[in-house]
């Protein structure tokens, strides 16, 4: 123990606040549209979606239907990774129906 | 007016009133275009075999008219001809054969605008964040385009 280790990697605690909007079927299942949450700053997509869940377990039936809108990007449930920052907008997508 | 001055133009719009076919079609008909066209989509008062009482659109504003753009954009690649592009979405409740979209799409020759019209549709279903609720006599549902990337039911 001590002495001059190799530096041992620093798991990232940092958080940021981020805005999450809910829409149709999503916004129904969470009872709410918009709320600020606190997430790691570096997150993966599914990380980000458990993080969800969490505050709102009724989301879970729709984990294999939904994509996010990261900063009005479509991103899949997945292992990619994200560095977020406070003020970004995270849209929780259901299955479109425009037109 | 020459046809340099007619500049091309993307009209994009996402209105809780009553679309106006006529509104669109000032919008994309150019003195030097010889060909306009359009695609009105109305809401339907069935179903999958049941009745439907009214539809309620809802979109993430800011994302959609940003895809909506970038359809736009696409499509002037694809067919540089292309003159005017005019999209108007309705949102809220939108009663049974009222429209819930309008695209309108002008070029010098209809080949051009005709196949743009179908590409706009086709994508604005697949991309663009919009979201579209069937409302019944004593429920409703959320509906899902089969053109929508994720979607996992039977196309």
């Amino acid at each position: 123990m001590g002495g001059a280790g190799p530096l041992r990697a620093i798991p990232c605690s940092d958080t940021v606040k981020v805005t999450v909007l809910y829409f149709a079927r999503s916004a129904e299942l969470a009872g709410l549209r918009t709320e600020t949450i606190s997430v790691p700053q570096q997150i993966t997509s599914l990380q980000l979606w458990r993080e969800i869940v969490k505050r709102h377990s009724r989301l879970a039936d729709i984990e294999d239907q939904v994509v996010f809108a990261i900063c009005q990007e479509y991103v899949p449930l997945g292992d990619q990774q994200f560095i977020l920052h406070t003020g970004d907008e995270v849209a929780i997508i259901p299955p479109l129906s425009g037109g | 007016m020459s046809e340099n001055e007619d500049k091309p133009k993307d009209a994009i719009g996402l209105k809780y009133e009553k679309l106006s076919l006529e509104e669109v079609a000032a919008l994309v008909i150019s003195p030097c275009c010889g060909a306009a066209s359009f695609f009105v989509g109305t809401t339907r008062n069935n179903s999958e075999g049941r009745k439907v009482i009214q539809l309620e659109y809802e979109a993430y504003t800011a994302m959609a008219e940003a895809e909506m753009k970038k359809i736009c954009t696409d499509i002037r690649l694809k067919w540089p001809s292309v003159k005017h592009i005019a999209i108007h979405h309705r949102l809220g409740l939108v009663p049974i054969s009222e429209a819930s979209v309008i695209v309108a799409i002008s070029s010098p020759h209809r080949a051009d605008s005709l196949k743009a019209l179908q590409y706009c549709i086709n994508t604005l279903k697949a991309t663009v964040p919009i979201w579209k609720k069937e409302i019944y006599e004593e429920e409703s549902s959320w509906k899902e385009n089969k053109e929508c990337f994720w979607f996992k039911g039977e196309k």
